[in-house]
């Protein structure tokens, strides 16, 4: 198959024999699951055991072997523009923001992969909406990014996941080190982003927290999908 | 009189300096390495022309542009061999070897290959705009390669910050700089903004050396003491902000006139230095130079 | 749980590690002899002999630019300050050479300090930045300086040897000079104090927070590097009979660095082998010391890219491959073949604990735990005081991250610190470890006034603490990782490390620690090789080690799954009924388990103390950290 090409699967994103591993080391091996357009799958098993690893890989961040298909496409390796230009987009574990770049230059940086035009990326309903979902943000988008506490980071860096206007959004560990209360605030985001149609993956330790949302959960142990 | 013609004079060279620092510092804030060798840009665009012009008889316009093509080309091939083996690999490598030696090497390889071509005598590529110093009236004068040069200089400097304050390509390259992973997470690439730039800072040198060196001339081995300039007044913006860099090289470029004017023409760069190494170690933090990249 | 093994080093090991300086340094002694003592008059001697005049900078250059990775662009100007130093007594007072040699080394040594105190401000770029001016000033000053000789250079009257102009005994006593030089600094490298430089070159804030007093070793290896260049220049005057300007300009500091990359940065041997290539191959070919900018430019980028660590981290890297196939090879240099090389890791994989904790209550068969059994007794009925906080504040620009926080610790415990993000618990951690100091209000330690201490004082007083981030030194053993902790070269100076390591009594403690927590078995795995969980637990065995009376623990369990958080729990557990713990942690099932008292942080300020079933039922606790509706808990362990 040529990549790129478009195929007849009907889904959202189908991963098929996904392979990560670091120097001679194997994190993840030979996985397949898929994810239907509307769902909220949910990346649960615990720690350590290659979950980051599989959302990575899908991403392009990481060097991998298989095959990843967005929205029919087959994704192109070692092109980091591709899947967010694709519809998917991930907000990776512990936020990875610009610190010392405004809130509002973070959130905007997320329409990178959609335009190049700063006024046409500010103007853009999916930047506005990203900024609308998190009003606790208003009054803080001159600040430093860095300057931020954790629970506002992890606002940000979902803002800025939702600015790119993907069609599949990936959420690594979102509660990360964060505080029950902040914790519950940010999945309450999370569920109107998937009321919203958006697909959700999201990789979490706990999965009591992530069935709240959840439709279906794919539950990886030593780097291989156990149950999907 | 003579303070106002050492400002002028100083202003010249210190626009050199805020150039470099510039330069320095983009490319620093893009790829976490300090281009030690931007001033060996600078002397092999000033010793190509002259040679073309002078040795081969060629006509300048046709040097400048052959020049400036075979200094691309360089950056280029170096960016696609030396950088990305270093630093695309499946080990990154980091830390503050990365961060000088590298470039230290690349200053080393075309002060080498400006030996062996243009030997060791002072050139200098010939004036673009001929005739007597400007004179400004109040016995206050200015050479005509400054005036470009501060014109060159204010153009590139002003249309870097907007830049990068304006556009989101400007945005995109700080994002670089400032988290690598979280600038591949958005679709940034920033290997290629790590060679464009690369190849812009170049071009850029080359171009302020072919402009400069009328004044001043240059050898094979003039590009370090350029570099190293640049990189203090780099440094004195902690390498964060191209516009403070710009400050501080024309700071430095004013500083060094007075020096020479007035305290010890022989000593002036030995003090100058001697001061600017007192600057650093008076507030380390202050630069934000006291921690190591990550 | 095995038996105990009271000796952590098995004795061939340990042969071996002393047996590395006296290899290395007879190995220089005899082909140096051979070399310099057969052949002095040769063209090949002098080349040698003007190479091992090098070779002396680059050595002190490897301990302090590799090893501790402290990067400082001044040693050609020691080197010019030894070489001019020399002519001048020699020339214009008419001492000999070798009386010049000694006076102007010795007086360097207070030279160094002088400068080294206003650089040693510095470390990291800045360091490396404020150096790279020297050899500019040096050489800006050196060319017009007449009574210098100016930009031609300064001759002597007399060669090193005072004997006439016998080039062999110059040669000789080079390389007496540098087997010297050789021995000291690779026993430096082997030492505790080598150990505490490889931490401090590594990570600062490590280092400090294991009682490591930065300033003081960044001051004794800029001397000693220094010190060492000006030998060299020394050396370099008394047997080239000639100085000239060039010695200290930058281009002659980059020459030096290059022959440390080339050889090894990390490695004495290196250093010296790198210094004697190079001026060998640019002294007996006319076409390399033409084209000598060019051929350095490569090959410093070819080294870089291909093996950091030079010929010498090639030539170990073989080493290693034979050992790991011969032992009597492993025996022979002393290569640890346990010693895995790291792989690239993010915690998916890696070498784990047994999982098994070495209960407290076992027999007091080691030091360490015959200790913690001495205090648990000790503490039994003790209601004194261990830590107190007292209206602690901490400001940043204005912005108030602390406000009056008043905290009070019993001798043992576990003790709860929680709180909604950015409330101020890392502050607060860092106040009472020492990397911040309060903007006002006191800590006190024992009764003691600790608020002015510093991190590494405040260790030495029984404080230590891990990291929210794992902090261990990547390239080092789990042993050597522990043993940062026992070190006992904490006071003494780095002439100390080279006379008398006590780096064995450190491991042997380390061993102790690692067998506390059931770790000994991984004594000798490098620490990147291993999983997330094992990382944090030596991390918290490296903490142990010291046997501190206040442990602060920055979330330990951030990361972990469920399982692997109960045996930590178990862990803390055995813990706390020997030492006072002070804990960090978002896992609030967990810090409701373990603690006996909790304390909660809210914008700075203590808004709820008490044990943990108020800490369950309390309703500021639940509107600040859970949000007013019933526990969400996940585990639910009791």
């Amino acid at each position: 198959m040529e990549r790129g090409q478009l195929t007849a699967s009907s889904n959202a994103l189908t991963v098929s024999n996904l392979s990560v591993s670091y120097g001679r080391v194997a994190a993840v091996h030979d996985v397949s699951f898929k994810v239907a357009e509307g769902e909220c799958v949910a990346l649960v098993g615990p720690n350590g055991n290659g979950k980051s690893s599989i959302v990575m890989g899908i991403a392009g961040l990481v060097q991998r072997r298989g095959r990843v298909e967005i929205f029919g496409r087959v994704a192109r390796a070692g092109d980091v523009a591709f899947m967010p230009r694709h519809g998917f987009t991930l907000v990776p574990e512990r936020r990875q923001l610009y610190p010392q770049l405004s809130v509002a230059d973070n959130v905007v940086l997320g329409c990178f992969s959609r335009t190049r035009s700063l006024r046409r990326a500010v103007t853009s309903a999916a930047h506005r909406q990203a900024l609308e979902l998190f009003p606790e943000l208003a009054d803080r988008m001159g600040q430093k990014a860095g300057t931020l506490s954790g629970g506002e980071q992890q606002m940000v860096a979902i803002a800025r996941g939702l600015a790119a206007d993907p069609r599949i959004l990936a959420v690594d560990e979102p509660c990360l080190g964060l505080a029950e209360a902040v914790s519950r605030r940010v999945y309450e985001a999370l569920a109107r982003i998937h009321e919203a149609g958006r697909t959700l993956l999201i990789v979490e330790e706990s999965p009591v927290r992530a069935l709240q949302l959840a439709t279906r959960q794919v539950e990886v142990r030593n780097g291989v999908v156990v149950r999907a | 009189m003579k303070l106002g013609n050492l400002i002028i004079s100083g202003i010249v060279t210190g626009s050199i300096y805020a150039s470099f620092a510039a330069c320095v510092a983009l490319w620093y804030r893009v790829s976490n390495i300090l281009n030690l060798a931007v001033g060996d840009f600078a002397m092999i665009g000033a010793l190509g022309v002259d040679n073309l012009v002078s040795v081969h008889h060629w006509r300048v316009a046709p040097a400048i542009v052959v020049i400036l093509a075979a200094v691309a080309l360089s950056a280029y091939l170096y960016d696609r061999i030396v950088l990305r083996l270093a630093q695309d690999g499946r080990t990154r490598q980091e830390g503050i070897v990365v961060t000088f030696f590298f470039t230290f090497a690349l200053s080393f390889f075309i002060e080498g290959i400006a030996e062996v071509l243009y030997g060791t005598n002072v050139h200098a590529a010939p004036a673009l705009w001929n005739g007597h110093s400007l004179s400004l009236g109040g016995g206050l004068h200015v050479d005509r390669a400054g005036v470009l040069i501060v014109a060159f200089a204010a153009v590139v400097g002003l249309a870097t910050s907007v830049a990068m304050r304006r556009t989101m390509q400007g945005k995109a390259i700080q994002a670089c700089g400032e988290n690598f992973f979280g600038a591949r997470i958005v679709g940034i690439d920033n290997r290629r903004y790590r060679r464009l730039l690369f190849i812009a800072s170049a071009l850029l040198a080359c171009v302020f050396g072919i402009l400069e060196s009328p004044i001043t001339g240059y050898t094979y081995n003039s590009g370090a003491a350029i570099s190293l300039t640049g990189f203090i007044a780099a440094a004195y913006a902690g390498f964060q902000r191209p516009g403070k860099a710009v400050v501080a090289g024309l700071g430095i470029g004013v500083l060094e006139a007075l020096l020479g004017g007035y305290v010890s023409a022989n000593y002036a760069d030995t003090i100058l230095y001697a001061i600017l190494a007192a600057a650093v170690l008076a507030r380390p933090s202050a630069m934000g130079l006291d921690v190591v990249p990550e | 749980m095995a038996a105990v093994t009271t000796t952590a080093t098995r004795p061939g090991r340990r042969l071996a590690a002393d047996r590395g300086p006296l290899l290395s340094t007879a190995f220089v002694l005899i082909a140096g002899l051979i070399i310099a003592g057969g052949a002095a008059d040769s063209y090949l001697g002098s080349v040698v002999i003007l190479a091992l005049t090098y070779a002396i900078v680059t050595a002190g250059m490897a301990v302090q630019i590799g090893f501790s990775q402290q990067v400082v662009f001044s040693q050609s100007v020691f080197m010019g300050l030894g070489a001019y130093g020399v002519a001048v007594l020699n020339a214009n007072e008419g001492w000999p050479s070798l009386l010049a040699l000694v006076a102007i080394t010795v007086a360097s040594a207070g030279v160094a300090w002088v400068i080294g105190k206003a650089v040693s401000r510095a470390s990291g770029l800045a360091l490396a930045v404020a150096t790279l001016m020297f050899p500019l000033i040096a050489f800006g000053y050196v060319s017009y300086a007449n009574w210098l000789g100016g930009s031609i250079g300064m001759p002597l009257t007399g060669n090193l040897w005072p004997g006439g102009s016998s080039s062999t005994a110059n040669g000789i006593l080079t390389v007496v000079i540098v087997a010297v030089v050789v021995f000291a600094t690779t026993r430096l490298v082997a030492s505790d104090v080598g150990l505490e430089m490889y931490v401090l070159g590594v990570n600062e804030k490590t280092a400090q927070a294991m009682g490591v007093r930065t300033a003081r070793r960044r001051l004794e290896l800029f001397i000693l590097g220094s010190v060492l260049a000006t030998l060299g220049g020394a050396v370099y005057a008394g047997t080239q009979l000639f100085v000239p300007p060039t010695l200290v300009q930058a281009t002659a500091e980059l020459s030096l660095l290059i022959m440390l990359f080339v050889g090894g940065r990390r490695s004495v041997l290196g250093a010296v082998l790198g210094a004697v290539g190079i001026q060998y191959f640019t002294g007996i070919s006319n076409t390399i010391s033409v084209h000598i900018l060019l051929i350095e430019g490569v090959l410093i980028t070819v080294v870089l890219l291909i093996e950091p660590e030079g010929v010498a981290g090639i030539v170990s890297r073989l080493w290693r491959l034979a050992a790991a196939r011969t032992p009597a090879i492993a025996r022979l240099v002393g290569a640890d073949p346990a010693m895995v090389p790291p792989p690239i890791l993010d915690g998916d994989a890696g070498v784990g604990v047994s999982g098994e904790l070495a209960a407290a209550s076992e027999p007091e068969t080691t030091a360490f735990r015959r200790h913690f059994a001495a205090r648990r007794a000790d503490t039994e009925s003790s209601s004194e005081t261990l830590l107190r906080c007292q209206s602690v504040s901490k400001e940043f620009g204005g912005l108030r991250v602390l406000r009056d926080v008043d905290i009070e610790l019993p001798q043992r415990g576990i003790f709860g610190l929680c709180g909604p993000n950015g409330a101020g618990k890392s502050t607060l951690l860092n106040v009472v470890g020492g990397s911040l100091a309060p903007t006002s209000g006191a800590v006190a330690l024992a009764g003691q006034d600790i608020t002015a201490l510093p991190a590494a004082e405040r260790f030495g007083l029984g404080v230590s603490r891990t990291f929210q981030a794992v902090h261990l030194i990547r390239g080092r053993t789990v042993l050597d990782n522990v043993a940062v902790a026992c070190l006992r070269s904490r006071g003494s100076s780095l002439l100390r490390g080279i006379v008398a390591s006590r780096l064995s009594e450190a491991r042997a403690d380390a061993i102790e620690a690692l067998e506390y927590l059931g770790l000994d078995d991984l004594a000798h795995h490098e620490v990147s090789s291993l999983t997330l969980e094992t990382q944090r637990m030596v991390e918290l065995a490296r903490a142990m080690a010291s046997r501190p009376t206040l442990l602060l623990l920055d979330e330990p369990a951030s990361g972990l799954s469920t399982p692997q958080r109960g045996r930590l729990k178990d862990v803390m557990r055995s813990i706390g009924e020997v030492t006072c713990v002070l804990l960090v942690e978002h896992d609030l099932d967990l810090i409701a388990a373990i603690a006996e008292r909790i304390y909660v942080l809210e914008s700075g300020a203590l808004v709820f103390t008490g044990t943990g079933e108020e800490f369950r039922s309390s309703g500021t606790v639940s509107s600040l950290l859970i949000e007013a509706s019933p526990t969400t808990t996940s585990g639910g362990e009791q």
